[in-house]
């Protein structure tokens, strides 16, 4: 078996830096093998975006320690989180989150802006993602010209620009109907096969099966772990 | 950053400002107004200082100009009449100034007397100037018509005069007027040439003492001598009042530019010594240039102080605006943080776009200001000139301005932190 691309041990996660502080992650243990799909489940405010916020590098932990490839990422500096969340995650988010004044080409290339990587050798990986996504004929087009499934796919190709090795994914169906989430669901399995490890929080059982395991989050505690 | 997506970003910027016309719009305003009020400031700032150049450089600043005074008589009711007032510079005072100052290279003696002249039934009242060829050559009255006096003029002490053209306008002379005589008093002068219609302004026609009112006419200086003398009689109503003055009017020029200060100096205290009742001024046309140059620069401080003010007033608006787009888009920029942007990216951001107002709208600014100096100088007559330092200035400033008035916004935008703004809606 591979290194585990993401360890987690004995994290904890406080908000507010003032007595009472919200306890919101209470000791999670937790590794993804490398190329592994797992799935997050559980209630509402139960720490699901708290805990995948952590994996992904835009907070650091208030306890514990976070081992991204093998590196303790937990006392890193924001410039050097930066980088990560720039270079190696892939971020989907359940509203989409594109910016609405620029086109769908500038959104995917908006990730290239910081990083090292010239503007002009990269625009034809923009067109090739944009294809890989199937919007080809979109890319000129404003998010508010799209449907919801379009918006997904467009912050799929906007998560994919950079080659990312590990994709986290915040309830990427739950603005869509079922039908464009399986869509969806199937350009993320794609992703998976290509051999990216993907971590994903749903609250829909059926979503939750098509991931190889299932971590069930209960009020900051992981309370059930095993395939799916 | 690579500058290519500093580019990048400022045009992603401009897809911001074009997204919300209005508002960008009224953002930049402040700015335009501002720099349209600087450079209408400069510019007529400096057209006011191009003129006035224009009007004292025509006095020749290596020149000195000494004039005679008629001095205040302590009492005149009494002996009001028949009584010759002699004053002013004399032949002697001319003399020691060419014996005994050094670094003198002229000195030409000028008199000026009031004349009628006339011409069939038509007469005028007209200014006799006796001077030397050298005098129209040193302010540059050249001739439209015919030519300028000479030394053969004035050595074969010849009766004739160079005129101003609307003398010959007054008098009813339209045929060609070059060896048409005038009768000056009562001596008959012929019109060797007819100066350019352009008289003196403002302080230059005070410091040369050239009446506003009636025309000059020029003769050979020894020619005037021998025929009018150094006296003049004006009869005034009623009483004759005869004046006596030897020299009206010196000028002198300097060799050397930096030694006209210490010539007037030297000058001064001559004259002091040999006129103790005052009876003469000096004019030194460098020192009034100074004089008036610090004035005007004084003048320009203040006007572009007031212009900053609207400038600054424009950079709050910038900062202003700026602030309430880093709540609006707050979302926005935890997305960005999200893919990788750092703190500095966002700053940079931020800065661009207002950079990007600011800089846009000092261009529009200049603009502004280009026409409101055209609508300006239409309607007053004022001279102004727009430089090409004060455009450069203004657009560095708008720059400074965006820069200055984004810094406080982007910095709230990058303090920000990545899940609570994403978290925003
Ligand atoms: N940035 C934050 N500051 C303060 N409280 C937060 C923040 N993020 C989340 N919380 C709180 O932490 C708890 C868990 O939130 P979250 O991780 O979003 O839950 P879930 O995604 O499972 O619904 C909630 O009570 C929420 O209000
Ligand atoms: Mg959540």
């Amino acid at each position: 078996m591979k290194a585990p691309i993401i360890s987690l041990q004995g994290v904890h996660k406080y908000y507010g830096e003032h007595e009472p502080r919200l306890h919101v992650l209470k000791g999670i243990d937790l590794d993804v093998a490398d190329g592994e799909y797992v799935s997050i489940t559980g209630t509402s405010g139960s720490g699901k975006s708290t805990l995948l916020n952590l994996l992904g590098c835009l907070d650091n932990t208030s306890k514990g320690a976070y081992l991204l490839n093998g590196t303790d990422v937990s006392s890193y500096s924001d410039d050097e989180l930066s980088k990560i969340r720039n270079e190696d995650i892939g971020f989907i988010f359940q509203s989409f989150n594109l910016i609405p004044q620029l086109t769908v080409f500038e959104n995917v290339q908006v990730p290239l802006l910081y990083g090292t990587r010239s503007i002009a050798s990269t625009t034809d990986l923009c067109h090739q993602v944009i294809e890989s996504v199937g919007l080809s004929d979109r890319s000129e087009h404003r998010p508010s010209q799209l449907s919801g499934g379009e918006c997904q796919r467009v912050a799929i190709a906007r998560a994919l620009i950079n080659d990312p090795v590990l994709l986290l994914a915040d309830e990427p169906t739950g603005n869509l109907d079922t039908d464009t989430g399986d869509e969806v669901l199937a350009l993320i399995d794609d992703l998976h096969q290509q051999g990216r490890s993907v971590v994903m929080i749903t609250h829909d059982p059926d979503v939750a099966n098509r991931s190889q395991r299932r971590v069930d989050l209960r009020d900051g505690i992981i309370v059930e772990a095993g395939a799916a | 950053m690579i500058p290519q997506k500093q580019l990048e970003m400022v045009r992603m910027g401009l897809r911001n400002l074009v997204g919300y016309p209005m508002r960008t719009v009224l953002t930049m305003l402040g700015v335009v107004f501002g720099v349209g009020s600087v450079i209408a400031m400069l510019a007529l700032g400096a057209g006011a200082e191009r003129e006035l150049l224009k009007e004292i450089g025509r006095l020749g600043i290596q020149n000195i100009i000494i004039n005679s005074i008629k001095p205040e008589e302590p009492d005149t009711s009494s002996q009001r009449s028949n009584w010759i007032s002699s004053y002013g510079i004399t032949f002697k005072d001319h003399r020691q100034i060419v014996d005994t100052i050094p670094g003198i290279e002229k000195a030409l003696p000028v008199h000026v007397s009031k004349k009628t002249v006339w011409q069939g039934s038509k007469r005028v009242e007209g200014t006799l100037y006796a001077v030397t060829p050298e005098h129209l050559d040193m302010f540059q009255l050249n001739t439209s018509v015919g030519r300028n006096l000479t030394h053969l003029d004035d050595e074969k002490l010849s009766r004739v005069c160079v005129v101003r053209s609307g003398m010959l306008t007054e008098l009813g002379i339209f045929q060609d007027p070059i060896g048409f005589p005038l009768n000056i008093d009562n001596e008959t002068f012929y019109i060797v040439g007819v100066l350019l219609d352009d008289s003196f302004l403002g302080y230059a026609r005070k410091a040369l003492s050239v009446d506003a009112k009636s025309s000059e006419i020029y003769v050979p200086y020894s020619t005037a001598l021998r025929r009018h003398g150094t006296r003049s009689i004006t009869r005034r109503s009623g009483s004759t009042e005869a004046t006596d003055v030897e020299l009206n009017q010196v000028v002198i020029s300097v060799t050397d530019l930096d030694q006209v200060l210490v010539t007037a100096r030297m000058l001064g205290s001559l004259l002091e010594r040999n006129h103790p009742e005052k009876d003469y001024e000096l004019v030194v046309p460098l020192e009034v240039l100074s004089q008036r140059q610090k004035t005007q620069q004084v003048f320009n401080m203040a006007l572009v102080a007031i212009a900053s003010i609207s400038l600054l007033v424009g950079g709050i608006g910038i900062a202003n605006i700026m602030l309430a787009t880093v709540t609006e888009r707050t979302k926005e920029i935890g997305v960005r943080r999200a893919l990788g942007a750092r703190r500095r990216h966002i700053i940079a951001q931020f800065l661009t776009e207002t950079t990007t107002i600011s800089t846009i709208g000092g261009g529009i600014g200049v603009l502004v200001g280009i026409g409101l100096v055209q609508v300006l100088t239409f309607f007053t007559g004022w001279s102004a000139a727009i430089t090409l330092s004060s455009v450069a200035l203004s657009l560095s400033i708008s720059m400074a301005v965006g820069i200055v008035s984004g810094i406080y916004p982007a910095r709230r935008a990058a303090g920000l932190d990545p899940i609570s703004a994403l978290r925003h809606e």
